[in-house]
């Protein structure tokens, strides 16, 4: 037990040291702040846009009214933009696989997939973040939703599951990148794809890929299900333990990832052989 | 220290034909084959030795050393450092190593070079006060200090070397891996690391192992040479001694007033340019004297001079060209 | 000279094709991204016949369509150009006795053909089989279509250019490249055509390049309007490539002066 605390205060102290460091490197270049300040909210603004325009003509989309499909949308993008900072360097795993980036890592005393993700830490996910708030806050007022402390809780609780789930998806992908050596990023199509079944309701889709989507690829869980239970839209699963359902699925999701990405470095073949 | 035992390392290697034709192949089915890049290594290491890796490219001594510092896991076999396996306790065991990868350096780009230290000391939990030691002592040799505040991106390659020489000895590692480690390097960069090596080997008693390209770095560095081909080991032993073992000859170079070279019989004649021709003859067998008095009898000698059996011999002999 | 270009072209579809990997890979995520979508529009048109003057049959013909253009439009450019920029091979590329630009464009050339097998076929098959048949509207459509589709693809490969040029004033272009690809993805109908869009954004995107890339060529597809429609979009259309011809050229002249100036 103490050896655990112990191990966990080393990580904390190197996560925060880690911190520091990527908001130096950020201030070193200054004039690429500018640009993601831009590029990532626009995206998310647009795309709430285009929700509304495509309610405006369909009057609503599968009984979910704009309100609640802004608060849909607001915690899908949260939950992104938390993945964007921790875990996008999942999607660039093919390349540190191929460049033999790993090596570094392997020869340190810390956990390689932590040093992967944390050393790569990528602040500027937090320019998803402002969209996804400022959309989560409007979809709040619109749904009348009272912000009791549970509330907060539950939410808290079913971004950080979500997350997880995301960020354990994003590993999964990567590490096929051990058996295949391949460089290729398919970060661009997990966002389609993700963008489609979590900032829409789940339900339009048709059972069988319901089912797939909530058991196998439990990509449902990042948004549609907490959010129909506390909204009461819908609810297919409800009560008040559906955000910790979410975090249990993201811890599920991480544990078989980490065992996937473990089982592909004992493949790790470095580079220049 | 370290011991290797029975080492093995396969590779799923895939095969490409050439052409359009090929490529379509490819996708509809590819050719996998295996190579089995390092084969039944087996020896070991004792502290504070200081071993040379040599080999041709591709040869298998990237891959080997590679395995012994825990990047890559073996196929068959294991390597203990200090009796532990580094595959099975890597986040042990990679606390007593340091390592220099060549041109990969380990040092945060885009950053000041104290700021890849600063993140190591957090890393290897290492206190201010040992830090301030251990930079203070590696001041000494490579004169680190002042490249402290300067970012990695505007330094020398040679600079660059210093600052990963320091990153991968902050922790006090017991050993020292580098591989490549002088590649690209100009004649003083070069010097400061082998003096680098030399000084922690003496200081601190770290055992040091590199690969190397570079006769000079073995000549003055290894003590221990360990000559890998095709994944095998093909000698392993103290320079001299393989020496003696592969190439005990040395090649005797007499300069006359003529064209004509007299021949021995207790040696060869190997080559003749004009008036210097070059007789082999071996160590254990017979003297340089006995052979140039002989040959004195028969002809006028206007110089002459011994060729030592070098380092780059035994390599073109150990990689067959 | 056309014999170099044809060479890079070759080499290229050699390269393309050499990770059997990525290509199956793209094609299943391509798939999965299809049938979402088709999905996703069944499911909006639910109790609806017609919404925007388009049924839900055009509607997933115009999905199809989409992803296989999307494919078409894979652009390298404005990578290659940053690599360039950043290795500081800049200078050299530039001096070749061949024009570094038109070697890009016919790596992005032979990249497509590549996927023309690799790609395009297999999410045509799977669309057809999966989702409908995408048919024409009106066949005899089929010139402008065919016309249209080759001014779009060579608007997106001009704006891509472009964007990668910025990289030769040292800035950083990741993010200008991401905020170019959610300008198209969101705003040339691509993924939801603008007709679903308020009168005044319409009016406004009307005005920009991006919906003559995806969306002029999808409506003449599946037949949303008349041909004279057709033929004033793509009179703008044609506009569009002039002027970023004109662009591309000036600024690559620029480009080359500055480089040949201050040698990289």
């Amino acid at each position: 037990m103490v050896r655990f605390f112990k191990e966990l205060g080393h990580y904390l102290d190197v996560t925060v040291h880690v911190i520091k460091m990527a908001f130096m490197t950020i201030i070193e270049y200054p004039s690429n702040i500018a640009g993601w300040l831009i590029s990532n909210p626009l995206q998310f603004i647009m795309g709430f846009a285009i929700i509304k325009f495509v309610v405006e003509s369909f009057g609503q989309i599968n009984g979910w009214t704009y309100g609640q499909l802004a608060f849909l949308y607001g915690l899908s993008v949260i939950s992104h933009a938390l993945s964007m900072i921790f875990f996008v360097q999942g999607w660039f795993m093919g390349y540190f696989v191929i460049e033999g980036e790993f090596d570094r890592y392997l020869t340190r005393p810390l956990g390689v997939l932590y040093q992967f993700f944390f050393t790569n830490i990528n602040i500027f996910g937090i320019t998803d973040l402002i969209p996804g708030i400022l959309v989560f806050i409007y979809g709040c007022v619109k749904c009348h939703v009272v912000v009791s402390p549970l509330f907060v809780i539950q939410i808290i609780i079913m971004l950080v599951g979500a997350t997880f789930i995301r960020g354990g998806i994003y590993i999964l992908l990567g590490s096929t990148s051990f058996h295949t050596r391949s460089a290729v990023d398919f970060g661009q199509y997990t966002q389609e794809i993700m963008d489609k079944t979590t900032m829409y309701p789940l339900s339009m889709y048709p059972e069988s890929m319901q089912f797939i989507l909530t058991y196998l690829i439990p990509i449902g869980w990042v948004s549609f299900y907490p959010v129909s239970s506390l909204l009461g839209v819908e609810a297919k699963f409800s009560g008040l333990v559906i955000p910790f359902v979410t975090l249990a699925v993201g811890f599920i999701v991480m544990l078989i990832a980490g065992a996937y990405f473990n089982f592909g470095l004992r493949k790790y073949e470095s580079a220049g052989n | 220290m370290i011991d290797v035992e029975n080492l093995c390392k396969d590779y799923v290697l895939k095969s490409k034909e050439p052409g359009l034709k090929g490529a379509m192949k490819g996708l509809v089915k590819p050719n996998h084959k295996i190579i089995h890049a390092v084969k039944d290594l087996s020896f070991h290491i004792d502290t504070g030795e200081i071993v040379g890796f040599i080999g041709p490219n591709g040869a298998g001594k990237s891959t080997t050393i590679k395995m012994m510092s825990g990047i890559l896991t073996p196929t068959q076999g294991q390597v203990l450092i200090d009796g532990r396996n580094i595959s099975k306790h890597r986040k042990e065991v990679v606390k007593d190593i340091g390592v220099v990868f060549g041109q990969r350096s380990q040092l945060n780009w885009d950053l000041r070079l104290g700021e890849s230290f600063e993140l190591l000391k957090h890393i290897y939990q290492i206190n201010q006060k040992e830090y301030d030691k251990i930079l203070d002592e590696l001041d000494q040799i490579l004169g680190i200090k002042e490249l402290l505040d300067k970012p990695v991106r505007q330094m020398s390659l040679g600079q660059r070397v210093k600052g990963d020489l320091v990153a991968s000895m902050i922790h006090s590692p017991k050993v020292l891996f580098l591989d490549e480690p002088t590649i690209g390097l100009d004649v003083s960069a070069k010097y400061a690391l082998r003096k680098f090596i030399k000084e922690i080997n003496k200081v601190r008693h770290t055992t040091v192992i590199l690969t190397t390209h570079d006769l000079g770095d073995i000549q003055e560095l290894c003590e221990r040479l360990i000559v890998i081909n095709n994944g095998v080991l093909m000698e392993d032993g103290n320079l001299s001694e393989i020496v003696d073992r592969i190439a005990p000859y040395k090649t005797l170079v007499v300069e006359y007033y003529d064209e004509v070279a007299p021949e021995h019989t207790r040696c060869k004649l190997i080559a003749q340019d004009g008036n210097v021709a070059k007789y082999r003859f071996m160590k254990n067998d017979v003297t340089a004297a006995e052979i140039i008095a002989d040959l004195s009898k028969e002809k006028t000698i206007k110089d002459v001079s011994i060729e030592e059996t070098g380092i780059d011999d035994i390599i073109k002999i150990v990689y067959g060209a | 000279m056309l014999k170099k270009y044809l060479y890079v072209i070759k080499t290229q579809i050699i390269r393309s094709m050499a990770y059997e990997f990525n290509v199956y890979g793209n094609i299943i995520m391509q798939t999965i991204i299809m049938i979402t979508s088709a999905y996703f529009w069944r499911a909006l048109y639910k109790g609806q016949t017609m919404v925007g003057d388009v049924d839900v049959d055009s509607m997933l013909t115009y999905v199809i369509m989409s992803s296989i253009l999307s494919v078409l439009f894979i652009t390298n450019v404005e990578r290659r150009i940053q690599n360039s920029v950043e290795k500081g091979t800049v200078a050299t590329d530039l001096m070749k006795p061949i024009n570094v630009f038109g070697v890009y464009f016919a790596e992005d050339i032979g990249n497509i053909i590549a996927l023309v097998f690799q790609n395009i076929l297999p999410i045509f098959i799977i669309g057809s089989l999966m989702i409908k048949l995408p048919t024409m509207a009106n066949p005899k459509d089929i010139p402008l279509f065919i016309i249209s589709v080759i001014e779009s693809f060579l608007i997106n490969w001009l704006v891509a250019a472009l964007f990668g040029m910025i990289a030769f004033t040292a800035v950083n272009i990741d993010a200008l490249i991401q905020v170019k690809k959610h300008l198209l993805r969101l705003l040339s109908g691509s993924i939801i055509p603008i007709w679903f869009f308020p009168v005044g954004v319409q009016k406004v995107l009307e005005g920009l390049p991006f919906v003559y890339i995806y969306q002029l060529p999808l409506s003449i597809y599946i037949g949303k309007g008349s041909s004279v429609e057709y033929l004033s979009q793509m009179r703008i259309q044609f506009i569009w490539l002039v002027v970023l011809s004109v662009v591309f050229f000036f600024v690559q002249n620029k480009v080359i002066r500055k480089v040949m100036v201050q040698g990289g």
